[in-house]
Order: C-alpha cells, then sequence, then structure tokens
C-alpha cells in the first residue's frame, strides 16, 4: 500500500494563547480531492501552514508524501504546490517570468521549465499574456497564474487556500476539470480549504474544522446521511413571537437577522410547526439536507454569512491589487 | 553536482528577479542619476568658489585635490547606501504581499534565498554606483581600467554589508511609512559624518591645523564604518587616504560577513 | 524571449548613462571662459629660473616656451608677470601669489603634495631634486662641512636639515649658486647640496665638479610643473589638452632637449 499523501496526528499548535489547532489527526489517501471546511478562525490556515512548512507545530505529527515536515522541510517541499490565499505574485514581473522564477527556485532545468510553463500556461488559458506584466491582470487571471504556477514542478500534493475566490465559474469548472485528470492520471491529492459549499460537494472527502477541532469527516454523502437534518428557516414577525417560538422548541437555532432555524425529523414536523406557529412568522423556508446544514447541526452555527463575506474577500483582494 | 546545480539555478533566479525589478523600477533609476547630480553638479560646483584658490597659502579648504574629485567617492558611496538600504523596502514588501512564502515554500534553503536576495540588491546597489563614474570626466577624476575594476570590485563589497544591513532593519521595521523616516535618519547623518564633504586631517597645512573640528564631530566620524569605505574608494580613484589604506578593506569585509550573518539569523527566524 | 526580458531594464540604464554622459560635458565653471572673454593668459613667472626662466629674448626659458605655445593654442595673447618674491623666497607661501595677478604660475613650481593643497598641477615631465655637488663624486664623513642652497620651489627642506645633522655635517648656508660652486671647488665645503635647476646654469662642468641627484631615502625627485588656481577646472582642462597634444607630437621632448632637460643625472653614490 502507498503511504498516505497527508499523514497528521494529534496536532496541536497554538499562538498568544490561543489554541488554533488542538489535537488534528487526519489522513488523506494518495490521489484524494480533500476539503477542509470550517469559518474564518476555524485554524484551516494553520494547518495548510504547518503542512506547508511555513510553521511548526507545538506536538503532533505532520506528514507530506510520507516525509515529516517537521524533520525534512526540505524534501516536503518538493513535493507540494501551493496555491495560497493572497495573491504571492510579483506583479512587477510578466506572467512568464513569475513561472520562470518558480521553475528556477524548484532547480528544474532550462528544457523542463520551457516545456512545463507552456504547458500549464495552456492550462489555465494564459498563453496569450504571457508577456504581460501581472499587474494589470484581473483577479481572476492571477488566481489562473498562482494554479499554473503552483502546478508547474509537478507536485504530488496540490494545497489550494481558499483557491476560487474572483474566478468564474467557467474557469472554476475547467480548473477542476483539470485537477480531477491529474488525479486519475498522476495521482496528484487536492488539499483544499473553503469555506463554499459549492467547493465540497464534488470532493471525496471532507472534513469540517471549528474552533481548532476536527468535529467531523467523511465523504459529502456519509455526513449528510449522518447529520443532516431537514431545517426550516424561519423570519419571525417580532421579537415577542420569536421568543414564545424559541420557548417551544428548545432545540432551535438563532440565525443571524433575527432567524430562527427548527430542526424537523419529518416532513410531518412541517405542517405541525406551522400549524402552531405559522400566524407569528413573516417568512419561512425549507431547508434540505446538505452540508451546509451538517454544518449547522454539527456547531450550530451557520457556516457564513455568504454574501457579506464573498464581498469583504473580494473587496480586500481589490485593495491589495490596487495598491501595488 | 546534481545536488548543486538546482540550488545554484535558486539563487541565480531570486538574483534575478531582483535586477529585473531594479532595473524596471524607473522611480529607483531615477533617485539614482538625481542624487549624482545634486551632490556633484549642484553642491560641489556651488561650494567650487568657496574651495578655490584665490591667494596663494590662504586655501581653508586643504586638499591634494579639487572639491569635485574629493566629492566624487563619496557621491558614489551615497549612492550605494541609499540603494542598499532601500532594498529593504522590497524585503518589506515581498513580507506584506505574499510573495515571501512563494520563496520560503519552495526547496530553497533559507540561507540560500536570503543569499540569492541580497546578492541581487548588492548587484543593484553596485549598478547605481557604477553609474556614477560616467561622471567621472566631469569631476576630472582620471579612471584606468585598473582602478575602475578595483572600484568596482570595492564597491560591490560595500553593498552587500550595506544590503545585508537594510535587511536587518526590515526585519526590524514593520510599516513602510516607518521605513521612510528611517531610512532617511540613518543615510544622511552616516553620510554627513563620513568625511564625505570635508576632509578630516588636520595636518595638511597650518592653515588647516588652526580649524581643527570639535573632538565630538572627529569622535563621530571616526566611529562611522562608512567613513573608512569612502576612504578607501578616494584611495582608489584619486590616490588620497585620510586614513591607514588597510582600514577600509579590513572595515567593509567587516561589515559584509557580519551583517550577513546577522541577517542570516534573523532571516531564518522570521516566518 | 531572453532579450524582451532584460530590454526594459536596458532601456533605463541606457537612458540613465546617456543623461549622465550628456551632463558630464557642462562645464562646471568660468575659468576659461573668462580668460576667453579678456583674451590674455597672465603668467606668473621668477625674474630668473634657469633654464626655465632664463629672462633673454633669444631662449626665454622652457616654461616660458611652454606657456607661449599653450597661449597660443588656445588663441590667448600670453602676458608674463615676473614676480621678484618668487625669485627669493623659497616658501610659496610667502610668495603671496592672487589670482588678479595671474590664472597660472610657472617657473620652479614642483609637483608636490604642499603645493597640490592650494594648486592644480600639470606636470611638465621635467625632473627636479637635491643634488650632490661634489669633486670625488663621493659623500664625506661626519664633520665635514657641507654648503646648502635651499631650493625655491616649495619642497620639504625640514627633511634635508634634519638628514644633515644626521650625518654629523657642518652647514654652511650658501648665498647663491656661485657661491656654492665656489665653495666646493676652494674646498671650503666637501660637497655643495642644492636644487638640479639653482645650478643648471653654473659652470660646475668647467671647475671639474660632478653633480649627482641625492637618492637618501626620503627624497623623492620631484616633477616641474605648472601651476593653475584649484577650481580652475575648465582652463586645465583646456591646457592639458595643449600639454597633451605636445606630448603626442613629441614637441614637448624637443623642446625639453632643446633646453637640456630630456637626460638624467647620475644617482650620487653611497660613502
Amino acid at each position: 500500500m502507498t503511504k498516505p499523501a497527508v499523514f497528521v496526528e494529534n496536532l496541536t499548535c497554538s499562538y498568544a494563547g490561543k489554541r488554533a489547532l488542538d489535537g488534528v489527526s487526519l489522513t488523506i489517501p494518495t490521489g484524494a480531492s480533500f476539503s477542509l471546511l470550517g469559518p474564518n478562525g476555524a485554524g484551516k490556515t494553520t494547518l495548510i501552514n504547518i503542512l506547508c512548512t511555513l510553521q511548526g507545530a507545538d506536538s503532533g505529527i505532520a506528514m507530506v508524501a510520507g516525509v515529516d515536515v517537521a524533520r525534512h522541510p526540505t524534501q516536503a517541499r518538493n513535493s507540494i504546490g501551493v496555491v495560497f490565499q493572497d495573491s504571492s505574485l510579483d506583479d512587477r514581473l510578466s506572467a512568464w517570468e513569475n513561472l520562470e522564477f518558480h521553475g528556477l527556485v524548484y532547480g528544474m532545468p532550462a528544457r523542463k521549465r520551457r516545456q512545463r510553463i507552456d504547458a500549464v500556461l495552456d492550462l489555465v488559458e494564459l498563453s496569450d499574456w504571457r508577456e504581460t506584466v501581472v499587474r494589470s491582470f484581473s483577479g481572476g487571471m492571477r488566481r489562473r497564474l498562482e494554479i499554473a504556477r503552483a502546478l508547474l514542478h509537478e507536485p504530488a500534493l496540490l494545497f489550494l487556500d481558499e483557491p476560487t475566490v474572483g474566478l468564474d465559474a467557467q474557469t472554476r469548472q475547467r480548473i477542476w476539470a483539470y485537477l480531477d485528470q491529474l488525479r486519475r492520471e498522476r495521482d496528484l491529492t487536492v488539499f483544499t480549504t473553503t469555506h463554499y459549499i459549492e467547493e465540497v460537494e464534488g470532493s471525496d472527502q471532507v472534513c469540517i474544522l471549528d474552533g481548532g477541532r476536527i468535529v467531523a469527516e467523511g465523504s459529502p454523502q456519509s455526513l449528510k446521511d449522518e447529520y443532516a437534518r431537514s431545517w426550516l428557516h424561519v423570519v419571525p414577525l417580532d421579537a415577542a413571537a420569536r421568543d414564545t417560538i424559541a420557548a417551544a422548541v428548545p432545540d432551535c437555532r438563532e440565525l443571524s437577522h433575527g432567524r430562527l432555524a427548527i430542526p424537523l425529523a419529518g416532513a410531518d414536523k412541517v405542517d405541525a410547526f406551522l400549524g402552531q406557529f405559522g400566524s407569528l412568522l413573516a417568512e419561512t423556508r425549507y431547508e434540505p439536507p446538505s452540508l451546509e446544514s451538517v454544518f449547522l447541526s454539527l456547531t450550530g452555527r451557520e457556516l457564513r454569512d455568504r454574501m457579506a463575506d464573498r464581498h469583504a474577500i473580494e473587496q480586500a483582494a481589490g485593495r491589495r491589487a490596487g495598491r501595488r | 553536482m546534481s545536488r548543486i546545480l538546482p540550488l545554484l539555478r535558486g539563487v541565480y533566479g531570486i538574483w534575478l528577479r531582483e535586477i529585473l525589478r531594479a532595473t524596471r523600477d524607473r522611480g529607483q533609476m531615477i533617485g539614482g542619476v538625481s542624487r549624482p547630480l545634486v551632490w556633484l553638479l549642484i553642491m560641489g560646483v556651488g561650494l567650487n568658489p568657496y574651495f578655490r584658490g584665490e591667494v596663494f597659502g590662504e586655501v581653508r579648504y586643504v586638499v591634494p585635490y579639487t572639491y569635485l574629485q574629493f566629492l566624487f567617492p563619496a557621491v558614489i558611496v551615497l549612492n550605494i547606501m541609499y540603494t542598499s538600504i532601500q532594498f529593504a523596502v522590497s524585503v518589506i514588501w515581498d513580507r506584506e504581499f505574499g510573495f515571501l512564502r512563494e520563496v520560503l515554500v519552495s526547496p530553497m534553503p533559507r540561507p540560500l534565498i536570503l543569499l540569492g536576495k541580497v546578492l541581487g540588491g548588492s548587484t543593484a546597489a553596485t549598478l547605481h554606483g557604477a553609474i556614477v563614474l560616467i561622471l567621472a570626466r566631469f569631476a576630472d577624476v582620471t579612471l584606468t581600467p585598473d582602478q575602475v575594476v578595483m572600484a568596482l570590485g570595492a564597491m560591490f563589497a560595500l553593498s552587500f554589508g550595506l544590503t545585508c544591513f537594510g535587511v536587518l532593519l526590515a526585519s526590524r521595521i514593520r510599516s513602510f511609512e516607518g521605513f521612510g523616516v528611517f531610512s532617511n535618519t540613518i543615510i544622511l547623518p552616516l553620510y554627513f559624518t563620513s568625511s564625505s564633504i570635508f576632509p578630516l586631517d588636520p595636518a595638511l597645512s597650518r592653515t588647516q591645523m588652526a580649524a581643527t573640528y570639535p573632538e565630538w564631530l572627529v569622535f563621530m566620524v571616526q566611529i562611522n564604518p562608512i567613513t573608512y569605505a569612502v576612504d578607501l574608494l578616494r584611495g582608489i580613484l584619486i590616490n588620497f587616504n585620510q586614513f591607514p589604506p588597510a582600514y577600509g578593506p579590513a572595515v567593509i569585509a567587516a561589515m559584509a560577513i557580519g551583517f550577513f550573518l546577522l541577517a542570516l539569523v534573523d532571516f531564518g527566524r522570521s516566518k | 524571449m531572453t532579450w524582451s526580458r532584460w530590454r526594459a531594464g536596458l532601456v533605463n540604464i541606457a537612458a540613465v548613462s546617456l543623461l549622465l554622459v550628456a551632463v558630464s560635458f557642462l562645464p562646471p565653471d568660468t575659468s576659461l571662459r573668462d580668460v576667453q572673454r579678456s583674451g590674455v593668459l597672465k603668467v606668473c613667472v621668477p625674474p630668473t629660473f634657469p633654464p626655465l626662466v632664463t629672462g633673454n629674448a633669444t631662449d626665454p626659458g622652457f616654461d616660458v616656451e611652454l606657456v607661449q605655445h599653450i597661449a597660443d593654442s588656445l588663441g590667448l595673447r600670453l602676458a608674463l608677470n615676473p614676480l621678484a618674491a618668487m625669485g627669493s623666497d623659497f616658501n610659496p607661501r610667502n610668495w603671496l601669489l592672487t589670482r588678479a595677478q595671474c590664472d597660472m604660475i610657472a617657473g620652479g613650481l614642483a609637483d608636490t603634495l604642499q603645493n597640490r593643497g592650494f594648486l592644480q598641477m600639470l606636470p611638465t615631465g621635467v625632473e627636479t631634486g637635491w643634488v650632490v655637488v661634489s669633486r670625488g663624486g663621493t659623500l664625506p664623513a661626519a664633520g665635514a662641512t657641507v654648503a646648502v642652497l635651499p631650493a625655491t620651489s616649495g619642497f620639504a627642506r625640514v627633511a634635508l636639515s634634519s638628514w644633515l645633522r644626521g650625518r654629523g655635517w657642518q652647514v654652511q648656508r650658501a648665498a647663491n649658486p656661485a657661491a656654492l660652486l665656489e665653495s666646493v671647488a676652494d674646498d671650503q665645503a666637501s660637497i655643495g647640496i642644492t636644487e638640479r635647476f639653482l645650478i643648471s646654469t653654473g659652470d660646475a662642468a668647467e671647475r671639474g665638479l660632478s653633480v649627482a641627484w641625492l637618492t637618501e631615502e626620503g627624497f623623492a625627485r620631484n616633477q616641474m610643473a605648472l601651476g593653475l588656481w584649484k577650481g580652475d577646472q575648465t582652463l586645465w582642462r583646456a591646457v592639458n589638452g595643449v600639454v597633451d597634444a605636445m606630448k603626442a607630437d613629441g614637441s614637448l621632448e624637443a623642446l625639453r632637449h632643446r633646453y637640456g632637460l630630456s637626460g638624467g643625472l647620475d644617482d650620487a653614490p653611497e660613502p
């Protein structure tokens, strides 16, 4: 049997008195598509940093492609490609020069470098922009170029930290399709962190991280089967109505904007609930079992306030681009 | 060999990136020209009447060279100082905008990453110093190929030390704004107390003897390592040394080695 | 591909270099223009300092002919300004030369460090230094009497007097070159020590005396030079250009030869 692509055991890491990772254990088989799901501050970036050898852990074992990252960081680095959450391109250099730099730093010989640069530029459809200085690239083009760069040295394991921010649906699909092909052909393992549910549904293995702990792990379907319940999201008419409902349904969850989530055991429960409280509600919405509802069940919180979040991230990306 | 070659490629890549960035940065290039122009053309020519001879023996400023010749090597050092220390901006920049992480997850060992960066920075600084040599004609400094080669060597060694110093600064400074203030409070005082624009040696003539500088100023000049760098370049370019000629190479070598080791310690610590 | 990567940077470097080259052709001062405007090149000379300045109309002296050629080449009228002080005092400081009196100083100025502190020197390829006048060509033992005639060319006399004391010789001050030769020829002094040009016109050979360089440590020979005021860079360049041309076409050597200045002297032997 081949070694797992990632092996983490009892990993603990804290800084400034706060525990970022608390006894995390995790195994990802080679060739898998793995998604790490969790809200901001759950410890996703800390875990990636440790696996990428940028940061040390307090205790526990972290291995990448069978190599202990703490003991043999250089060896581990050779087998990983990383796309960071924030752009790490040099925007005074052209697309081609950024890739050339990467190839040189990874010690690739000239001919192979040229060949691979052409291949990855083709993949992300940036061949026409190879001589263009990165400064003039849009956010989506930068992302694509970064993914191309991370694949340049043919890593066994690809880390994507919040990879698809700012990408249009078409590009996203294309990149996933290519990554899937690489997984099949070369046993590439893809490690993604995200807080977008859509990203996760297609992966082989999902891990939900919250407060530095793994709260659930498995394939998307098994997680749904195990943890997902149907929920009824309701908007009460006023605060008094809300209190009444909360008192009557003790296992309801409070959501943002004064909404409540009512757990439903079966379809008949909906009718019973609406019959009882229908007059107190301004709006109701039925939520079928999904990973989002898995997350809600496990943590008692929504994964995120979707629109506000996306807006904030894109704003930050824009500011970065502007400041350069 | 098969192990060393990829590492050399990496050092070359990092060096290349620094050079490309430095030469493409118009602002930096303009700074590299405006400083020698301001110092040699404006200041050197402007102050020339105050240092020229009116009555034999009545010169206030007794060095066996003209003021422009005296100033010329110091302007080279000034240009190198600015470029080297402002190289720290590029280090802060890389850190702020994440590029550093791209290099840190690569298989390049940390010391070689630092070496590549410092070599790139010092090449750029040497280039800026070499630009000043074009003005040798204007300052009436005659240059032989030997002198140029020796001067370039000294300039590179000085650039190396100062670039490492810049990296040390960068690891202690968190913001660009803070760096601007800091660099000016470091570069200009170091420049002015390096005996760059006035000679220190009071023994050249009786007139000069009557006008010795206060001890505190002499002390500041003597403890300033840049003094010896300027002195070394003066020795090479106009054959004039105020201090024993061995001091210059010794101080520059000590700076290059010392600051590189310190920078290495700092860089290894940075995440 | 490789070329395009460097293009932006090289364009910047080329632009900057071109600018500096252009700037280096700017005149750093107005000295040449001032002289050209007045049409006169004023040169201070001693009344006589053979063979550099003789005072004859037919053979006016090496330096005089040289500056005449320079003035002609620059399209200027030569105005010689003989200063009595230059002939009578050995210390250039006491000549009280000012810019108002002359643009250039010729006739008996040595290219010494001390003089370079006040003037910009333009060596003419004529050597001078301390010479030993003797009958047998040997240095005498301690206790002997030595006739000394100090030089006017402004080089260190302190070293000479301490060397003389160190040898344990009685020093007898000679009033003029003739007196020096006289006292050696008449055996009043074992040897005479003076500066080369002071006795170059004397009848040393007729008196059977030999003249040789003093080769002791610390008595370097100096080039004779034309002196220009410090800070008169443009005039210096123009004059230097003429002298270089004379060196190149051999006319400078011819002039030296005509005044018997091309050949050297022998070194004085050790006792």
